[in-house]
């Protein structure tokens, strides 16, 4: 009687030990999303095929990417210039 | 004999309830350390970044406006109201009719250096410099923009100016570059004001970052 007991009370704190890990893996998960800026590795083409059509002609939107707008190469995935135009 | 059988049994579950224990214990020590390791570290909880002022005044401790190297080439933007001063090694690239653009890139067309002036277009001053950067990037479809550092009104050769340290992502190609734009006005006139831009790939900054500063540093308006 006192071996069932016993045994009892073991998988009692068995459970108890499970049910709080599982609760510390889900406060963990629950930190604030952590956000990071993809890097690139590879090399990948970034500047203009053409050359510039000139000027601030764009509105308020900026400048279209995927060689939009004034063909920077900021519209092909080159650094952006020093244009303000909005 | 079946209280010997009955203190087997006690002594095993002890046994079982102990490895229970240690494994609860190891599991709860591998969360809490997979946290930080796990997490970039452009990305720590802002308690344990310095304040924006500090962050400033120690990211712009580099600036000092200053003559370039003798064996730097020169380009200005019409009417002398910008002059850059660049290493020979960059080639001119092509942009927007009346800016200057220098460059190096790999073989493959990934930029390493981009210098850029361009005559002052929008509404973009020294008071709103930082904020107008970040905006106009975000405007121009780039993503993850941030704001590295912001400086005070910095003294240039022949005027005043404003910088940010800054990176963001492409929305084409998802390059990361991290840069640094300077908003740069005459001592006569801000209507001659430019706008400076010293980047590079940001895995590249350890590399280039210094000469970036140094172009920063040797740029002159009028």
């Amino acid at each position: 009687m006192t071996a069932r007991r016993v045994l009892l009370l073991v998988y009692a704190g068995v459970l108890a030990l499970v049910t709080a890990r599982g609760g510390a893996s889900h406060a963990s998960n629950g930190q604030p999303a952590k956000s990071s800026a993809p890097q690139t590795s590879s090399a990948q083409s970034s500047q203009p095929a053409t050359s510039s059509g000139g000027g601030s002609g764009s509105g308020s939107g900026g400048i279209p990417q995927n060689n939009g707008g004034d063909h920077d190469g900021d519209n092909n995935g080159g650094p952006s210039d020093g244009d303000g135009n909005t | 004999m079946h209280l010997r059988r009955n203190w087997a049994i006690v002594i095993a579950a002890a046994g079982v309830l102990a490895v229970a224990a240690v494994v609860a214990l190891m599991f709860a020590r591998g969360q809490a350390g997979s946290g930080p390791t796990s997490a970039p570290a452009q990305s720590q909880p802002a308690a344990s970044q310095p304040a924006p002022s500090q962050a400033a005044s120690a990211s712009f401790a580099w600036f000092r406006s200053e003559t370039a190297p003798a064996s730097w080439l020169r380009a200005s933007l019409a009417g002398q109201s910008g002059v850059l001063s660049y290493p020979s090694m960059l080639r001119p690239l092509s942009g927007d009719a009346g800016t200057v653009t220098y460059g190096l890139n790999t073989r493959a067309g990934a930029a390493l250096i981009y210098l850029n002036v361009t005559p002052r277009q929008g509404g973009e001053t020294l008071q709103n410099w930082p904020g107008f950067r970040a905006e106009h990037l975000r405007e121009d479809g780039e993503t993850a923009v941030r704001i590295d550092a912001a400086s005070g009104t910095l003294s240039f050769r022949g005027g005043q100016g404003r910088c940010v340290v800054d990176d963001y992502t492409t929305k084409i190609h998802n390059n990361h570059y991290r840069e640094i734009a300077c908003y740069v006005q005459g001592a006569t006139s801000a209507h001659t004001a430019s706008v400076l831009i010293a980047a590079t790939r940001a895995v590249t900054w350890a590399q280039y970052g210094t000469l970036l500063e140094q172009v920063v540093k040797g740029y002159a308006v009028k």
